[in-house]
């Protein structure tokens, strides 16, 4: 009898031992694996909880859509100010309900803007997850306007806007998208002092009513999170909204990207800046890829053509271009930019519509296509380093509604779907003779710097050159 | 029994968090003394190799002060295998990152590339340690470079003069006295034979540390360091033990500039802060948080929406390890501003030596440095640089726990008192420019 329960003991010891080195090595497995979980509120908030044990704190990212309503000179202050109101800290007198909810938070978030959408990213820590849901409903039910902030954020909105941010380029890629799918286009300066000063706080309101709505918003979440725990704090803590006007039902978008040359006067000792922007393929589309390989055999560092011509034919500096790809629902934007002397600018502009040209006539050699495509998927795996690197995948995921070319995993699949002739085929539809009108590239570029140099080092693209004032 | 079982896993459950949570990092020494630091994750498909260099711009010989600051520019000039820059070329045609840069306590050289081409990086870390081009030719360009870069900056702007001032006298004494660049009257006339001479202690095998991060294969990865870092030389062991806190003297040192032209008239204060080995340099890092990081800039509010002075302010900060400064730069158009932004400024100052803050401040600050420590844990180079740091400074390599502890347990107590020893004015060098 003794015996017996000392062997029954023993097994007991030896299940729970066995129970939690099973447990542990079960833990240790889901720790190091991201898991998706999808769900779409019954106010409509689409949430997307990225489950990733490892991460030691959360990233939220709330996406509201603005759905053009960037598009003229009006609605443009009207969102920028907006955003200004709401989130900027150095206007937090009276204090907002908001601003205290976000320092309570952790205070560490930042709000981007583009014509399609304000991106508001967050990092906290995993013990502020419950206060989390209380916070996305100040978000969307706002009502802390004050009139002494908003006259101050008219008054000084340039130092606020131009703070700790890569402002040139923002206004550079807002003149670009205007410029592609605009029926309207800035032919002023952008966010002129005068039609700050025209927009009243009634303005500011009804923006939010219309556009800060729980359904017309992403929510994508990443850390170490219980995402039905999530869901049921939302859903509890969002009331419903009120609701939507019938909205009218937009044209389809025409992509213009003819090519066009702004020149925005900034009163700066630094050097100009060119951003070279291209309407591209959908993410979702499957142009998409090959697209970004001719990207990359064009103005990739240090294999690209461009590159190469640069030290070869004009004996310039060896310039190294940047390349920014601005995700959007219909296309996507490619913008290559850097930062050049004034003497090599029309050098420069010329080197980059002669080698366009040559693409076609001289195809992608077999040796350029493969540097082109190891460069992507080298880049690729570089950036998930990144702790937020998957976000932006799920996004375009969203805004394919599932398709999206960058939310398979990278591997050899990918030789399959971009084959060297479907490249050639992409940039020949992209760039080619048939889409030059009267011989003329495609491509809106922007340089940003003191536009009387500017113009005195234009020779042959002066004539083509329209001066846009910055306030 | 059953209650027993529950008991049991009541307490195995909390265990799962901590493990997903520390960081694991170990090491391993070659026979030529090189020591190998590993920090492995995963969930990524990256890699990065670190060649962290404990030793800077510190320990440059009296007489060839900059020389360091010079290698941080000749380290991308090829060696025998190599020409300029294409160890940079390599690097970025397989889509990876490459970066440098010499401080004044250690030096430290990174790659971020996909994990299966973790040899290509060892093998090029490894090519420039044995044979990095010095010739003539290189070292005067580079020379040349630096001189003509940092004149021009001198030249042309007073802020960088004012600071390199108040720096140098914030640092009297101490191994951080002179600028990282050197003498810029010397720079120029370094003898090419001393910094060849002087490379050999810069890459001396005893003073270097691989830190490698991300994803690999173990087993993979020591045959590859073996097969490019085994028949380095095998380095001299340095005899002096590393680092002490210097005990910077306290007193107070005021200066007047005056510039003819000067658009903006503005004040420079130097705060003496303690050292990053010192048990007070994270709650002086607090006050740094509190006072000037953006995303809760007190001095901000203080001065621009409390007191609606229209000044700009601008602070760094210098994280040495023996010696620190917090640099705070205020700018007006108006001279009375300033007056009265330096007046509310000492103030504030008191209120921080004599009050405590509030507790919503201090768990707002305290989450704003975790969140920070953490994104740096998670980062591949920060994590690299840390650790380095970290086992330089201390000879240890898991301090991931320790420094998040001490983090979450910062009072406002331990921040009055901080704010007591460091925000006296005896700790203080100011210096005013003022058009004239």
């Amino acid at each position: 009898m003794f015996m017996t329960n000392r062997i029954s003991q023993l097994r007991c010891i030896l299940c729970f031992l066995g129970g939690v080195l099973f447990f542990l090595g079960c833990s240790r497995e889901l720790a190091s694996e991201t898991r998706l979980f999808s769900f779409t509120t019954s106010k409509g908030l689409v949430v997307k909880v990225l489950q990733d044990n490892d991460m030691p704190f959360i990233q939220a990212q709330l996406l509201i859509y603005l759905d053009g309503n960037s598009q003229n000179y009006t609605s443009l202050a009207i969102s920028q100010l907006m955003a200004m109101n709401m989130f900027e800290r150095e206007l937090n007198s009276p204090p907002s309900n908001l601003m205290g909810m976000l320092q309570r938070q952790g205070n560490d978030y930042k709000v981007e803007q583009n014509p399609e959408y304000v991106k508001i990213t967050m990092n906290f820590l995993p013990d502020r997850l419950a206060a989390f849901p209380k916070l996305l409903k100040e978000i969307f039910y706002y009502q802390s306007f004050h009139l002494k902030k908003f006259n101050q954020s008219k008054e000084k909105f340039w130092s606020l806007f131009a703070k700790n941010r890569d402002w040139k380029k923002e206004m550079a890629f807002l003149l670009a998208y205007q410029q592609m799918i605009g029926n309207f286009y800035f032919s002023q300066g952008l966010l002129l002092q005068d039609i700050l000063n025209r927009i009243n706080l009634a303005q500011l309101r009804s923006f939010l009513l219309t556009t800060f709505r729980p359904d017309n918003a992403l929510l994508i979440l990443k850390g170490k999170i219980n995402p039905y725990f999530i869901l049921g704090m939302i859903e509890k803590d969002l009331p419903q909204p009120s609701p939507r006007q019938s909205k009218t039902k937009k044209e389809g978008i025409t992509l213009n990207a003819n090519r066009k040359i702004f020149v925005l006067n900034v009163n700066s000792a630094e050097q100009p800046a060119v951003y070279w922007f291209d309407a591209a393929p959908a993410v979702t589309d499957v142009s998409y890829l090959p697209y970004v390989i001719g990207n990359i055999a064009l103005f990739g560092f240090p294999g690209g053509r461009i590159y190469q011509s640069e030290k070869n034919q004009f004996s310039m500096a060896g310039y190294k271009v940047n390349t920014e790809t601005y995700f959007l629902k219909k296309f996507t934007v490619f913008c290559n930019y850097l930062r050049l002397k004034y003497n090599d600018l029309e050098n420069f502009l010329l080197l980059v519509d002669q080698e366009r040209r040559k693409f076609v006539v001289r195809p992608i050699e077999r040796k350029e296509y493969l540097d082109a495509l190891n460069y992507y998927i080298g880049r690729a795996q570089v950036e998930t380093s990144r702790f937020d690197y998957d976000l932006q995948a799920e996004i375009d995921r969203f805004h394919s509604q599932g398709m999206g070319a960058l939310a398979q995993p990278i591997g050899p699949q990918i030789f399959q779907e971009v084959s060297l002739n479907r490249v050639m085929q992409v940039m020949d539809e992209q760039m080619g003779s048939r889409h030059r009108s009267s011989g003329r590239e495609k491509g809106i570029v922007v340089l940003i710097g003191n536009a009387n140099l500017i113009f005195n080092n234009l020779k042959i693209l002066k004539t083509e050159a329209l001066e846009i004032s910055m306030d | 029994m059953i209650k027993a079982w529950i008991f049991c896993w009541c307490l195995v459950i909390p265990l799962v968090p901590i493990s997903a949570q520390t960081v694991t990092v170990s090491s391993f020494e070659l026979p030529n003394g090189l020591k190998v630091i590993l920090a492995p994750s995963n969930n990524m498909q990256a890699a990065a190799v670190c060649v962290y260099h404990m030793q800077g711009a510190r320990n440059d010989p009296a007489d060839t002060r900059g020389i360091s600051y010079l290698y941080q520019y000749l380290m991308f000039d090829g060696n025998e295998n190599l020409e300029p820059y294409d160890h940079v070329l390599f690097v970025n045609k397989m889509g990876g990152i490459v970066s440098g840069r010499v401080n004044y306590d250690n030096a430290v050289f990174f790659e971020t590339l996909p994990a299966q081409e973790i040899n290509v990086a060892l093998w090029l870390e490894s090519e420039r340690l044995k044979s990095l081009r010095l010739q003539d030719a290189n070292i005067d360009y580079h020379k040349n470079q630096i001189f003509n870069r940092i004149n021009r900056l001198w030249e042309s702007s007073q802020n960088f003069k004012a600071q390199t001032w108040v720096s140098s006298k914030v640092f009297e004494g101490s191994a951080y006295e002179y600028p990282l660049y050197g003498d810029l009257n010397k720079i120029r006339f370094l003898s090419n034979d001393r910094i060849r001479e002087n490379y050999r202690n810069f890459q001396d095998l005893a003073n270097i540390l691989l830190i490698i991060a991300g994803k690999f294969d173990i087993n993979e990865l020591r045959a590859g360091i073996n097969k490019f870092f085994q028949d380095i030389p095998p380095g001299r062991k340095p005899s002096n033990p590393v680092f002490s806190a210097h005990n910077q003297r306290k007193s107070f040192l005021l200066k007047n500039w005056m510039i003819e032209g000067l658009k903006r008239n503005f004040v420079v204060y130097g705060i003496k802060a303690p050292a990053k080995i010192g048990y007070n340099f994270m709650y002086f890092d607090f006050l740094r948080y509190y006072l000037t990081d953006p995303r809760f800039a007190r001095l901000d509010h203080v001065l621009n929406i409390v007191n609606k002075l229209d000044v700009e302010i601008e602070s760094s900060f210098t994280d040495y390890m023996e010696a620190n400064c917090l640099t705070i730069q205020i700018s007006a158009s108006k001279r009375i501003n300033l007056e009265k932004a330096k007046y509310v400024l000492e103030k504030e100052f008191q209120a921080l030596s004599s009050n405590p803050i509030s507790n919503s401040d201090v768990r707002a600050v305290r989450s704003m440095m975790e969140i920070d420590f953490l994104k740096s844990m998670v980062s591949l180079e920060e994590r690299c640089l840390r650790i380095g740091e970290f086992f330089h400074m201390f000879g240890e390599l898991n301090f991931f726990d320790v420094q998040l502890k001490r983090l979450r347990k910062i009072t406002s107590y331990d921040i009055m008192e901080s704010a007591k020893k460091y925000l006296v004015k005896e700790n203080q060098v100011v210096l005013n420019v003022y058009d004239k």
